[in-house]
């Protein structure tokens, strides 16, 4: 009934308001007759009557809000509040732009982390997957064997289920032009184990592990739609991939995506769009080769430690049974989430800590500014107190206020961020996880909403409590214009900029060790020479390359050919290139009159280059000699290792003419391998603690595998040769195709790309809070000095000169500064350990840094502080003091 | 006005409503009527008296309606409604009880 009275009064204000003002005056007329029939003069009367009303604006006001929603009074702070934003433009911009920045920086950088840490992984309950790999001392996350995976999978009880894949593209032709596929093989029940359904079709069973069942596929929607016209009949229908027939039994629905690998690595993501079966093949007995990764799926009521323990005890009982390969090995079982974000997530939440640091500074700023302003609204202050407001109601007023801002704030800083996650998003590293879950999405809102709010309060709360304690007496008393500030004013704003101050020197110290360690991974000799070196890869489908020879004498002829070409200096052939991320592994090779470490066997990665591949990368030979055109099928085996496996397994020897093996009982020379070379060491990537054991067998003597990379060194520019390239290929075999072809340049680039991405938003932050902190200073000590002027000017009438006036200012803002710096200094040093897994060769504590960046936060901070030094010194002591 | 004694807390609506069931009454008039019946010792203030009128508006407890007084000036007259007496009985009866309650205290703390 109220409620409805009240909706129905809404739309009879005007009529209301006038009815009241109607009444109010017949009271006050009668009250009147009734004074002047007890006597008064009529002049009397009507004072004692308008007396005994009292303050009929109140009288009406509290009318009004018995009929009125509260949401009115609101809405009248709001349009009050916006007047007093308009009155001050100046003011209403720099606030607004400092909040917007800060608060779309927070709505970027959380638009990141919900997206690449927050949201769920696209799994049946994805929290119960967890990524198997084996680990020892040298290989901390390794690769499983394919027949100890069959023995972790027949003897494990912890797992609902258990799955292994490995990468493996394929060329799909005989539809259109032939396009190479990201493709994996996988074991029976890999999207069991995901929770993943095909859309068509089924998954494989059992019996396609087994060698020779293996011509059958399982294709993404994205294929399926774009090669095959989403064709409902396309179970058993045949394809062919790599030159053979292929059958289709099934379609995974859109959204299918691959949870990430380390092997042949293919970032998480909906990135593959063939899976065939993969088959155990080989002899049981042989478990030296890790190639295979597995993915399980635990019991609901099995524990990830009891799980561990179980798959390590499986693991020492099948050391006992294969002492040749699995000794000295654990078992890491590593929760999937963990696998597929745990790099990025350090790295997010210093950046998400950096962006807080700019907004608490942002917000040290606008409370700086709300009290300048509040001491200057004193006086209106004052009025509004003396005419019979409540103090609650002037703070929740100067609330609303702060509130407007940090909305207005928050709204251009979401507009802001709509545009900065496009940004983000396209500045990260290519391989970065998640990174088209990135959205300004409904939490991402949520968010920028909390952040919002909180901003308002933060900044608002201590300009309202203290403009609301005021005594109207002593605002009325001392008038607009020369509000004198009050010891304790001046301390919170002093002790604002120290805080402003203190809080850049962190983030700046945090970006300088960034930057540092950036410079680093650059300067750094990767141990081969990146300039001029064009790479491109090539895969020969098995089905014309079906021979170990046609391979050799493939690569062989095309390096030959590229060697003669105008403008090359030297090419080669390599199954692999730097920093692009290890590919194969040796473990358990004989070495000539060596024993292994106890539990340990001999391993090292494991490569294959032909004659000019590392002179053409620049790899310096260390002894001995690069491999010759003599170094093929026939004739002895041959082998160039690097630096770090001499000095491991042949310390203080002269390596050259040693013998290695992979056989675990040579007989003849023929299965002996002899060590012709010896090559600089190259890390698997810049960052890499150290270069890994590694061999080089002559691609001419031993073509495992078919996919390599191509590597020219030229005169001139590398990229003029692309088209030489494909030429040279295609005149070979003008099927294949020449993929990923960039100069080495762009390879040791993307290598770096992490660290260059976090240091450049860290130090973005970094300068975006120093140009803040700078405003800030220079705002407080502006304000002081105006503040001071008539301070100042009987200062210089009585002798004070110029460079007086200026060091008592300097003198100010060097404190604040000062201050401000040794606080940021010691939190830094607590805070830079952080930083820690995220810097390289630079100590958490670099002096040199820390030494610049306080060198540098002093210098903006007197800089901020010279302008209104400068405004002192021209004070005139005669206007100053006339002024008061 | 700051020396007069105040209305107890919640009285205001009562006193209104009681005045108001002899016959329709201003504003005005309804705050004479208070001052008389209690002999100077009530004064009802404008400035809770409006808002307070309102407030009784709102539940329906009065309805207003323009007339003309005796001496010919257009006033809103106040006249209690059905639910209006039903709520004096109600608030009458509460404070009632509420006054024998402070009464035996009273008693009781003059007789230890």
């Amino acid at each position: 009934m109220t409620l409805l009275n009240k909706v129905m009064l809404l739309f009879r204000r005007k009529r209301f308001d006038s009815e009241l003002d109607e009444e109010m005056a017949f009271h006050r007329a009668q009250a009147e007759k009734g004074f002047a029939a007890a006597g008064m003069t009529p002049e009397e009367a009507r004072y004692a009557a308008m007396r005994q009303f009292g303050n009929g604006a109140r009288m009406k006001e509290r009318s009004r809000e018995v009929i009125g929603f509260r949401a009115e009074t609101v809405a009248q702070d709001i349009r009050y509040a916006l007047r007093q934003l308009l009155g001050s433009p100046a003011f209403t911009v720099v606030i607004l732009l400092t909040l917007a920045l800060a608060i779309g920086a927070n709505t970027a950088i959380f638009s990141v982390i919900n997206g690449v840490l927050l949201k769920r992984l696209p799994y049946e309950q994805p929290e119960r997957l967890v990524r198997v790999f084996l680990s020892n001392s040298d290989y901390p996350k390794f690769p499983l064997n394919p027949f100890d995976f069959l023995d972790f999978r027949a003897r494990s009880h912890s797992f609902e289920s258990m799955a292994a894949f490995n990468r493996g593209d394929v060329q799909l032709s005989g539809t259109g032009e032939p396009v190479r596929l990201f493709g994996f093989g996988i074991t029976s029940g890999y999207f069991h184990v995901l929770g993943l359904h095909p859309q068509l079709g089924r998954e494989f069973d059992r019996a396609a592990e087994i060698p020779g069942n293996g011509l059958q596929v399982i294709i993404s929607d994205r294929l399926w739609r774009t090669r095959f016209g989403a064709d409902q009949g396309i179970v058993g229908r045949k394809i062919t991939l790599n030159m053979q027939p292929f059958t289709v039994i099934g379609v995974m629905p859109a959204g299918t995506v691959h949870p990430g690998n380390v092997y042949h690595s293919l970032p998480y993501g909906e990135s593959v769009d063939v899976w065939w079966p993969f088959s155990f093949a080989g002899d049981p007995n042989r478990r030296g080769s890790h190639f295979i990764e597995g993915i399980a799926r635990l019991k609901d009521n099995v524990p990830l430690a009891q799980a561990k323990s179980e798959m390590n005890a499986i693991m020492s009982q099948l050391g006992r049974e294969h002492p040749n390969n699995d000794t000295g090995w654990g078992v890491l079982v590593i929760p999937l989430y963990d696998e597929v974000v745990g790099q990025s997530r350090r790295m997010l939440l210093v950046l998400l800590g950096a962006v807080m640091i700019v907004l608490l500074i942002a917000c040290a700023n606008a409370a700086n500014l709300l009290l300048a302003r509040a001491s200057s609204r004193q006086r209106e202050i004052a009025v509004r107190l003396a005419m019979g407001a409540p103090r609650s109601r002037v703070v929740r007023q100067l609330m609303t206020e702060s509130l407007l801002i940090s909305f207005l704030g928050g709204g251009l800083g979401l507009a802001t961020a709509f545009s900065g996650v496009k940004a983000l998003v396209a500045l990260l590293p290519s391989d970065f996880p998640r990174a088209q879950d990135i959205h300004v999405s409904a939490p991402v809102l949520a968010f920028t909403l909390l952040v919002t709010v909180a901003t308002g309060l933060l900044f608002g709360l201590a300009p309202a409590f203290q403009a609301a304690s005021a005594d109207p007496k002593d605002g009325l008393q001392k008038g607009g214009r020369t509000t004198t500030w009050t010891g304790g004013q001046s301390r919170v704003r002093d002790a604002l900029v120290v805080t402003e101050v203190s809080l850049a020197c962190v983030l700046l110290i945090g970006a300088g060790l960034m930057l540092r360690s950036f410079l680093n991974q650059l300067r750094l000799d990767p141990g081969f020479q990146r300039v001029q070196v064009l790479t491109a890869n090539l895969s020969l489908p098995h089905a014309s390359y079906a021979k170990e020879e046609q391979v050799e004498r493939f690569y062989d002829q095309l390096a030959e050919n590229l060697n003669q070409l105008p403008g090359v200096e030297s090419a080669g052939v390599g199954s692999d290139l730097p920093f692009t991320g290890y590919d194969e592994n040796a473990g358990g090779f004989t070495i000539e009159g060596k024993k292994p470490p106890a539990g340990q066997d001999f391993h090292a990665r494991y490569h294959m280059a032909t004659p000019g591949y590392f002179s053409a990368l620049g790899i310096p030979l260390v002894s001995g000699r690069f491999f010759t055109e003599g170094d093929r099928q026939g004739a002895a085996q041959t082998v160039i290792i690097n630096r770090v496996m001499a000095e491991k397994y042949w310390p203080g020897e002269n390596v050259i003419g040693k013998r290695m093996s992979f056989e675990d009982a040579p007989k003849s020379d023929k299965d002996w391998i002899t060590v012709v070379g010896v090559v600089g060491d190259v890390k698997d990537q810049p960052n890499s603690p150290g270069a890994q054991n590694a061999f080089w067998l002559p691609v001419l003597q031993a073509a495992w595998t078919s996919d390599m990379s191509v590597v020219i060194r030229a005169r001139s520019d590398p990229r003029l040769l692309a088209d030489a390239l494909r030429n040279e290929v295609h005149r070979l075999d003008p099927t294949l195709a020449v993929a990923d072809v960039q100069a080495m340049d762009q390879i040791v680039d993307s290598s770096v790309s992490t660290p260059r991405f976090a240091f450049a938003l860290v130090g973005l932050f970094a300068g975006l809070a120093i140009v803040l902190a700078g405003i800030g200073t220079y705002g407080v000590i502006s304000y002081s000095v105006s503040q001071r002027t008539p301070e100042l000017g009987i200062r210089m009438a009585l002798g004070a000169v110029r460079s007086d006036v200026m060091g008592l200012v300097l003198g100010h803002a060097a404190k604040l500064a000062g201050l401000g710096t040794a606080i940021g200094v010691l939190a830094a040093l607590g805070f830079a350990r952080l930083l820690k897994t995220l810097i390289f060769e630079v100590s958490t504590a670099d002096p040199v840094t820390f030494a610049t960046v306080a060198g540098m936060v002093i210098a903006v901070a007197l800089l901020a502080g010279y302008i209104p030094a400068l405004r002192a010194t021209a004070t005139d002591p005669v206007n100053a003091l006339r002024a008061e | 006005m700051a020396n007069r004694p105040d209305l107890l807390p919640g009285t205001l609506d009562m006193l209104i409503l009681k005045t108001l069931t002899r016959a329709p009454l201003h504003g005005y008039g309804i705050a004479q009527s208070i001052k008389r019946l209690s002999e100077d010792v009530l004064t009802v203030e404008e400035g809770s008296l409006y808002p307070a009128l309102q407030r009784l508006l709102l539940q329906n407890w009065v309805k207003a309606e323009w007339k003309m007084t005796d001496t010919n000036r257009r006033a809103r007259f106040y006249t209690l409604t059905a639910a209006g007496r039903k709520r004096l009985g109600i608030e009458v009866s509460e404070f009632e009880q509420m006054i024998a309650a402070i009464g035996r205290v009273l008693s009781d703390a003059q007789e230890a």
